[in-house]
């Protein structure tokens, strides 16, 4: 096993840098998941450090070598792709070994390995088959296989579950885990579905339009998101943000809305938005630190509610404050019809600040 | 209410009864194309085994009275001067079909993996230069390259054929060729670059397998087009013991004015080596390859 180095990395096509000045640090034995919508760079990213694409500029550091010019070969790196990528007109058995056989290792090594990772996966009676032989789920197995017979120094993922229905992608998700803390591997997964990268990673990198917008572990990201983007982007349902403007009242530091309601900062909070660089700010709240009431309360807003969606043990309630869409949890218990007048409370506590500007979370100190 | 209840069963009636029609008609059609075209090699085959007095009989014998072989015999006899052109001009043309073959594929194979999966500065242009070729009839390059040809020394040679034939050839295997490579998951090729092979070694022994069939259907596509030729090898071959066998045949037919069992015997002849490639090469045409190879 390895740690990986992104320095400054950047793929531009033309004019169009779709991968923009990425650094970022994986450490040995380390799960890191690059997460981000559609065409933010992460498959990039991860193409970039197999060696499948050039690199435009930066270094790509694997183990203690630089790779930038190496071919993907001579990485010692495996990969499993988003559609498998299993070679059709062979075997389970000879899709296991190839890789083994590349690297010319004696055959009765590779007969030991090649049955020791079909036993690891629970495989050893598919041997014979040829990929379109199996279902999607053993498909998926095999090409997990064929990255792990190897024992490589580091293991590429390129959103190797969004190809499974739901209920076996939630169970390869735990067993991919498993996977990682039995091995101790150094694994770059790329995904889009911020719920894997939560669950499953110690760090997550989040991505945007190519650029690079937090890394840190779930936790942290989850709780002190730097920008609107990832306040948005992680979590479901997704962080309300509703824009406002900041004023004094009596001396105390106000946000007020465009409707006319508005309610008073807290001092750490006030602390914060003295720090925007314009009187733009905006409010991010978590749907669970929301509270909802039924009547009326002092410093809580009256909202009407759009959608109830009742999931069992929390149901969500959608509403329109503001303009903006916010999303609060209650327990099943609390009645709520769509069209009722509610009221919200927020969490001067749990609630993030972000400068309407530069979109950037607005800090106290 | 009443009336759609009544109306619907009604237009499903009608609609299965033309959906039935139409199908007879469809069986009707094929069944008059496979007499259209096996009438003709089926009389070919009665007329070469008729003697010649027989083979001009009006009205003709369906079936021969007396069934002979011994056109056939003539022609495979080397002792025979019949014999020894008819073996000459099949060694001919095996010849040049064969050595056009092998180099349209040499050539076809790395050209159409280049179109499909490298950009480079005038790709487009490049690959639509190699189809222009086939935008204007055979005939209009005849003059042209016979005169190139007497330019290269080639008259009178089998590398004149073999030359025109792949540049007739050669587009269109480069297009067929091009169309299988496009439909390879390029991920199996970069799977096998991070599994420890080489762009050429995964070409080797990943691609390649998978476009066995593009590439027999090429060869055979090239094969049939340099094995039946005509006009080009009439033009640029004269000595006649380098004729292939589509102009010989003619010489042999006119020279042979009345022996039309031997003409058609010639004829069936000449067919069996493509026949003998397609039964050889068919099983080789697997549908869905790389069925299997990803997920969609």
């Amino acid at each position: 096993m390895a740690h990986v180095v992104l320095k400054e990395l950047v793929k531009a096509y033309g004019s169009f840098k779709a991968v923009n000045d990425v650094s970022l640090t994986v450490n040995d034995g380390e799960f890191v998941a690059l997460v981000g919508p559609s065409g933010c760079g992460k498959t990039t990213t991860l193409n970039l450090v197999a060696g499948l694409i050039p690199i435009t500029s930066g270094d790509i550091v694997i183990g203690d070598r630089v790779v930038n010019d190496l071919d993907p070969k001579d990485r010692d790196i495996a990969m499993v792709f988003q559609n498998y990528a299993l070679y059709p007109q062979k075997s389970v058995y000879k899709n296991l070994a190839f890789p083994l056989q590349m690297r010319k290792l004696p055959r009765d090594e590779i007969d030991k390995k090649v049955k020791e990772a079909a036993r690891v996966l629970d495989m050893t009676h598919l041997l014979e088959r040829k990929p379109r032989e199996l279902s999607g789920g053993q498909q998926q197995r095999v090409a997990l296989g064929r990255a792990l017979v190897r024992d490589p120094a580091v293991f590429l993922m390129d959103e190797p579950l969004s190809n499974l229905d739901a209920k076996l992608r939630v169970q390869m998700r735990s067993e991919i885990k498993r996977f990682h803390q039995d091995l101790k591997a150094t694994i770059i997964y790329v995904t889009h579905d911020q719920l894997e990268a939560v669950t499953m990673a110690d760090k997550m990198a989040v991505m945007n339009g190519g650029y690079l917008q937090q890394y840190d572990s779930p936790a942290q990201v989850f709780a002190h998101p730097v920008n609107m983007f990832v306040a948005s982007f992680i979590g479901s349902p997704a962080m309300s943000l509703i824009p406002l403007q900041a004023s004094t009242a009596n001396g105390n530091a106000v946000l007020t809305s465009a409707e006319g309601w508005s309610f008073e900062l807290s001092p750490r909070n006030a602390q914060k938005v003295a720090r925007a660089t314009t009187r733009k700010v905006v409010l991010g709240a978590r749907h669970s630190t929301i509270k909802l009431r039924n009547s009326a309360a002092p410093g809580a807003i009256p909202a009407k509610a759009y959608t109830v969606e009742p999931t069992g043990d929390v149901t969500f309630v959608q509403a329109f404050l503001s303009g903006a869409i916010i999303n609060v949890s209650v327990p099943p218990n609390i009645a709520v019809a769509p069209d009722e007048q509610i009221w919200l409370e927020f969490d001067q506590e749990r609630m993030h600040l972000f400068d309407g500007e530069t979109e950037m979370a607005l800090k106290a100190n | 209410m009443s009336t759609t209840a009544e109306t619907v069963p009604q237009g499903l009636g009608r609609r299965r009864m033309r959906v039935d029609g139409w199908r007879w008609t469809g069986r009707i059609f094929l069944a008059f194309m496979l007499l259209y075209t096996a009438v003709p090699m089926i009389w070919m085959l009665i007329t070469s085994i008729k003697s010649g007095f027989a083979a001009m009989q009006f009205p003709p014998q369906w079936w021969p009275d007396e069934p002979t072989l011994a056109s056939y015999e003539k022609l495979l006899d080397p002792q025979n001067s019949v014999g020894q052109d008819f073996l000459r001009f099949f060694w001919n043309s095996l010849f040049v079909s064969t050595v056009t073959t092998i180099l349209s594929v040499i050539v076809a194979v790395p050209a159409a993996y280049a179109f499909s999966r490298f950009s480079f500065p005038g790709r487009n242009f490049l690959f639509f230069a190699v189809l222009l070729r086939n935008m204007f009839p055979a005939v209009i390059f005849l003059v042209p390259l016979f005169i190139l040809m007497r330019l290269l020394g080639l008259m009178n040679t089998h590398g004149s054929l073999i030359l025109t034939y792949l540049t007739f050839g050669l587009p269109l295997a480069i297009w067929l060729l091009k169309g299988f490579y496009d439909n390879i998951p390029v991920q199996l090729e970069q799977a096998a670059r991070i599994d420890g092979a080489t762009r050429f070694q995964a070409f080797i022994l990943i691609v390649m397998p998978l476009s066995t069939p593009g590439i027999i259907a090429t060869a055979i596509y090239s094969f049939i087009g340099a094995w039946n030729e005509y006009i080009y090898a009439y033009t640029f071959l004269t000595k006649n013991d380098q004729l292939t066998l589509p102009v010989g045949i003619q010489r042999f037919f006119s020279e042979n004015t009345t022996d039309f069992p031997g003409l058609m015997a010639a004829s069936f002849m000449m067919s069996v080596p493509v026949v003998v490639l397609f039964l050889v090469l068919q099983r080789y045409f697997v549908r869905a390859l790389t069925e299997g190879a990803v997920k969609h």
